[in-house]
């Protein structure tokens, strides 16, 4: 919202404070300002110029040689083009040098120039040139009395400067939604007066008011006022400038007059056409299917929550948001009906939001008008229109219907309880004070004061102790309180398993496997559930997203991590990325509605497919179940089983997918797979961005429900052991284990440890035949093993390798 | 034939060859074809056996002898090249001190995760409990429980991410539903955090994207006031930016607070103004305040019986500030030449 600092002294003198000041001030105690810009700056650039004399361009009908006394000696020679130039004219005058706003964002200089062979020195300035008005069919004239030589600014007292407040910080203050609320403000800060507003009501005539009945209790009062004798004239110069300085344009004495009353003491209002409300007025709720045309031009469709000013049975306004075009006040409108009422905020805000039709009336009303503030608003209204138009009548007495109650209320404060809650010392008189400054009314009562909250504050704002804690506090200042530290029992606080099990992953992740962590949207588009396969899963699902497509919010992490492998493989060979984060299933809500929470990490691997020579564990899928593996002895799960996967997500592939499985746990702790091969071109990973990818999904709930084994050290072993490599030859159909486990049984208790080194496939091998090799470790904890031991492991391990059809491999 | 005791010529030939060597290999092959097995020493001693007894010691000893000599021209020679190359490396041949080192392969922490492990070390450090609450929420911790009913004003400014449904659902917009869901579980006194992901339904720009990253604070006691708020928003500020920042409250209004403020601090980046605190030497960096009694009945305690402060930090504007990151969009980017600077 903008304040005018000159609009805001007619309500308090703000002599010796500077509008810095002002500023810091307001956004201490009151609300948060934004920005302060002096009105029109160009103003102060132009000087008054007298027009000595006017004579015809010698080669131009329509343009004038002006001779104009700037007060620098001799009159400057300037052509003009305006038709309404005459001699004895003050007018505002841009000499040459002068920056002019201009068109667009590019300044306009104003040169020495030629015009059809006539030197002209400046130019005289219509309010279109200096960007203050519409009007271009002629200069501006100022008042005659304006001093020659003196900025258009100081000889017409235009200095201002406007305060930008941010409309947020007034969310919870109707009556900061005018001029005359924040003039309070600043007379309490500064402990000055506000100036008496005049709003009792000129002198009526005794024809009969004019009708109003209300069917709706969402209009709680409704004051009408008959006016005949109107005109739409041009507004005075005091009231334009305002106008101009707050951002509104004037139009005419009427609009104008309605548009300040509502920027001076924040109540909206409305004026119609009475020859067009010739059935009077009622007020109620529309019907379904109801339209009206609104003043500016749209058709809206109506519904049952929206209330409705009509007349005749025919809306004339949208109460509370914007006129009916059917009943405008046009420029031949005398006879006119003054609206000033209190509307149900609420259902001003759900028709204004419905429509998406935001006024300057609505924004008030949904905040909670005063209802006492229609009968100062209309008297303030005809006063300045009678000032301005002095044969204005009032036909009839103020039509004032409704049921309301006046909201002005008492509260009791404790003041030992406010000082306790702002936690300072701040005497009863001062508290008195501060109140009494911002309007309350105070009195001494018991262990306290008996606070009167003025109806003004009292509709949301202040209605309970604490909230007249605050008006003490921010007029005392919050920066005058001192800090004190928090005192308390010293107790740890409570461990949290999951955040603990959290920061391990991260550590783990980051850190031995080298994952980068990212974190990304929980919305997952619409077009990569189609290429994962997902599009048929349910979803939680926004029903105003930010992207059309982008409404589902994710049931697992790892989707979200997909689509960045284009890009990323384009600028790495290697690409491991892995995020925590939430997973939201609707099937599975509780009670309350509340979607089934999952605590996820996503993993993705992604490198160029490895050459023919690389190790036979090269592939990322290798890779990623080597990560994982590690992790989950490094969080020490304890009974950790890899196996097929059983339910394999739809973006694994068919058949390189393994899951971990842990005793006693439902769902497995952890899934690995290569991704599945149509997936790959879908997310772009084709041709020179060809990739090895895989993905994994560890669930961080089946973590914390798996048992842990613990950290326990094992002795250092006191005996050398002897290392043994064995290479075997065997079925491809038999699986690897079963080897492992011929080394166990061979080796009689004396395996410390068996690694797989190689996997081999080839002609000398046979077909549908592998190689495996392994480092074996043998070792006793009660002598040093020979090779003696060794020729009797190898002899028992090759008997055991013909129960598998499997042989060992020599030389 | 030469006399076998007298091997001088056939040594000084040797020293000769030895001397004569540039490099270890040759002084190898000198080495072999003396002492190798078909090596002159060899025929040597080959050949006594032929000598007559007389002659036989001393031929021996000067075989001998002669074995020894070369035996210890060849080391001193290997020596001399070993000193040599020592003297080669010590002079810094082959070294070229401006070549990069090797680069490790790294992982990273994302820089959201980074301050808020910060953030939630120096909270335990004060006792203060972390908590967790859902991104998906319901209505009622988000707003209701909030003094904020449906229709308040106030829920404008929260550009809400409504699910579908009977409308109870919304993506939270803060990490304050947790305020009530604390009050329903804990007893308190409580001090607790909530880092999280939020939601706001608004356009994405440089500055502004639609989710976001958050830390709530809340402290429930007896006799909480302003001044205690003011002194651990002083403590906080001092852990985030490791030295003392002047701090001013200011009238903020947040429905669930009351008295709201807005919490600026000293930019820490200037002394006279500049882009981050746009010219005003002030940056805004927490909202905050008493908590409001509506919102303590909601969670079940009597507001005559306790009080509280609560504030929210702005995690992903805190992660753009220290690492001068321009563009917000950057942070859920998941592009890792973003990621692997941190």
């Amino acid at each position: 919202m903008l304040i005018s600092t000159r609009w805001l002294s007619r309500h308090v003198d703000l002599t010796g404070i500077t509008p810095e000041q002002l500023c810091i001030d307001l956004t201490l105690s009151t609300a948060e300002v934004e920005g302060l810009e002096p009105f029109a700056p160009q103003l102060a650039n132009v000087v008054v110029g007298h027009v000595r004399e006017r004579t015809a361009h010698p080669d131009a009908e329509k343009l004038s040689v002006c001779r104009v006394d700037v007060g620098t000696g001799d009159p400057l020679t300037i052509v003009c083009g305006a038709p309404n130039v005459a001699a004895g004219q003050k007018v505002a005058v841009a000499t040459v040098g002068t920056l002019l706003p201009g068109d667009s964002d590019g300044k306009n200089k104003i040169k020495k120039s030629k015009i059809r062979g006539v030197e002209s020195n400046g130019m005289i300035c219509s309010l279109r040139e200096l960007a203050l008005g519409d009007e271009h069919d002629g200069i501006w004239v100022l008042d005659p009395g304006a001093t020659v030589g003196l900025s258009v600014a100081d000889a017409l007292g235009l200095h201002d400067q406007v305060i930008e407040i941010d409309n947020k910080s007034l969310t919870h203050r109707p009556d900061l939604w005018g001029h005359r609320g924040l003039a309070r403000e600043v007379a309490a800060i500064y402990g000055r007066s506000l100036r008496p507003l005049a709003s009792d009501l000129p002198s009526l005539g005794h024809a009969p008011s004019f009708p109003v009945r209300i069917e709706a209790p969402a209009c709680s009062r409704y004051l009408a006022l008959a006016i005949d004798g109107a005109r739409a004239l041009p507004s005075p110069d005091w009231l334009r400038w305002l106008l101009l300085a707050v951002g509104q344009r004037p139009i005419d004495q009427i609009v104008d007059l309605s548009n300040f009353v509502m920027l001076d003491v924040g109540q909206p209002n409305h004026t119609f056409d009475r020859r067009r409300l010739a059935a009077g007025i009622e007020i109620r709720m529309a019907r379904s299917g109801e339209k009206m045309q609104t003043l500016d031009g749209a058709a809206r469709a109506l519904a049952p929550s929206d209330l409705l000013i009509c007349s005749d049975d025919q809306p004339v306004a949208l109460a509370g948001i914007m006129g009916g075009e059917a009943s405008k006040v046009g420029a031949d409108t005398s006879e006119l009906l003054l609206e000033v009422a209190t509307f149900d905020p609420v259902v001003v805000r759900r028709t204004s939001s419905r429509l998406g039709l935001r006024t300057d009336s609505s924004a008030r009303f949904e905040k909670s008008l005063d209802p006492t503030l229609p009968l100062q608003a209309v008297g303030h209204f005809a006063r300045l229109l009678r000032e301005l138009q002095p044969d204005v009548r009032f036909p009839s007495p103020l039509t004032d219907v409704g049921v309301w109650k006046d909201p002005a209320r008492t509260l009791h404060l404790r003041t030992d309880r406010a000082r306790g809650e702002l936690g300072t010392e701040i005497p009863d008189e001062q508290m008195g004070a501060i109140l009494a400054r911002l309007g309350f009314g105070v009195r001494a009562a018991g262990e306290g004061l008996d606070v009167d909250v003025p109806s003004a504050r009292a509709t949301k704002d202040v209605t309970v102790e604490r909230d007249l804690v605050e008006e003490i506090g921010r007029i005392h200042r919050y920066g005058n309180i001192s800090e004190r530290p928090l005192r308390g029992d010293i107790v740890p606080p409570r461990r949290d398993a999951r955040r603990g099990l959290v920061r391990r992953i991260q550590d783990r992740l980051a850190g031995t496997a080298h994952f980068h962590e990212a974190l990304s949207y929980s919305f997952v588009d619409d077009g990569l559930l189609e290429k994962l396969g997902l599009q048929d899963v349910p979803h939680v699902v926004v029903v105003n997203p930010a992207a059309q497509g982008q409404d589902k919010v994710r049931r697992s992490v790892l989707p979200s991590l997909l689509p960045s492998l284009e890009a990323n493989r384009r600028s790495h060979d290697d690409v491991r990325l892995f995020e925590v984060g939430k997973g939201y299933l609707p099937e599975t809500a509780n009670e309350r509605g509340e979607p089934r929470e999952r605590h996820l990490v996503g993993l993705v691997w992604a490198a160029r497919p490895p050459g023919k020579r690389a190790a036979y564990d090269a592939a990322c899928f290798s890779q990623l179940h080597g990560t994982l593996a590690d992790l989950l002895d490094h969080l020490q799960i304890e009974g950790v089983l890899w196996r097929e996967a059983e339910i394999r997500p739809t973006w694994a592939h068919p058949t390189r997918a393994l899951e971990a499985l842990a005793p006693d746990v439902d769902e497995p702790l952890a899934i690995v797979a290569e991704l599945e091969p149509a997936v790959l071109a879908k997310l772009g990973l084709s041709g020179e961005l060809a990739s090895d990818v895989a993905a994994a999904e560890v669930s961080i709930d089946a973590l914390l429900a798996a048992g842990k084994r613990g950290s326990r050290y094992r002795a250092i072993p006191r005996f050398p052991g002897i290392k043994v490599d064995v290479a075997v030859a065997l079925a491809e159909a038999t699986p690897a284990r079963s080897v492992e486990e011929a080394i166990a049984s061979a080796g009689k208790g004396l395996v410390a440890s068996i690694e797989l080194f190689d996997l081999y496939r080839g002609d000398n091998i046979g077909a549908d035949r592998k190689s495996l090799a392994y480092h074996v470790l043998l070792q006793s904890d009660s002598k040093t093993l020979t090779d003696k031991d060794e020729q009797k492991f190898l002899k028992r391990f090759e008997d055991e390798l013909t129960k598998i059809q499997a042989e060992l491999r020599k030389g | 034939m030469s006399d076998p005791s007298d091997q001088s010529e056939t040594l000084a030939r040797a020293q000769q060859e030895i001397a004569a060597c540039a490099d270890v290999a040759s002084v190898r092959a000198v080495e072999r074809a003396y002492l190798g097995k078909q090596g002159v020493v060899a025929d040597l001693l080959a050949e006594i056996p032929k000598l007559g007894a007389a002659e036989r010691p001393a031929a021996g000893k000067s075989a001998n002898l002669l074995k020894q000599a070369i035996t210890s021209a060849i080391a001193e020679r290997l020596q001399a090249f070993e000193g040599a190359g020592l003297d080669a490396s010590r002079r810094g041949e082959g070294f070229d001190a401006s070549l990069p080192p090797p680069r490790l392969q790294r992982g990273s922490l994302h820089p959201i995760t980074q301050v808020t492990r910060e953030l939630e070390d120096l909270f335990q450090s004060m006792g203060y409990d972390v908590l967790d609450g859902p991104e998906v929420e319901l209505d009622y911790y988000n707003f209701e429980a909030l003094n904020i009913p449906a229709d308040h004003p106030a829920r404008d400014s929260h550009d809400t991410f409504y699910c579908r449904g009977d409308g109870h659902l919304v993506m939270r917009t803060h990490t304050s539903p947790v305020q009530v869901r604390a009050m329903e579980r804990f007893q308190p006194p409580m001090r607790v955090v909530v880092p999280g992901k939020c939601f706001r339904q608004e356009t994405t720009d440089a500055s502004h994207d639609h989710t976001f990253y958050q830390m709530e604070g809340l402290v429930i006691d007896r006799d909480v006031s302003v001044a205690h708020l003011i002194g651990a928003m002083k403590t906080l500020l001092r852990g985030i930016f490791d030295r003392e920042l002047d701090v001013r409250l200011r009238p903020g209004f947040f429905p669930f607070v009351e008295p709201g403020f807005e919490l600026d601090a000293r930019c820490p980046f200037c002394e006279s103004g500049c882009s981050v605190c746009k010219r005003t030497t002030w940056i805004e960096l927490l909202p905050c305040g008493l908590v409001h009694p509506n919102v303590l009945r909601a969670g079940g305690l009597d507001p005559d019986e306790w009080g509280g402060f609560a504030f929210g930090l702005g995690l992903s504007r805190l992660v753009m500030l220290r690492h001068g990151i321009d563009d917000v969009r950057h942070l859920l980017g998941t592009d890792l030449r973003f990621l692997e600077q941190f």
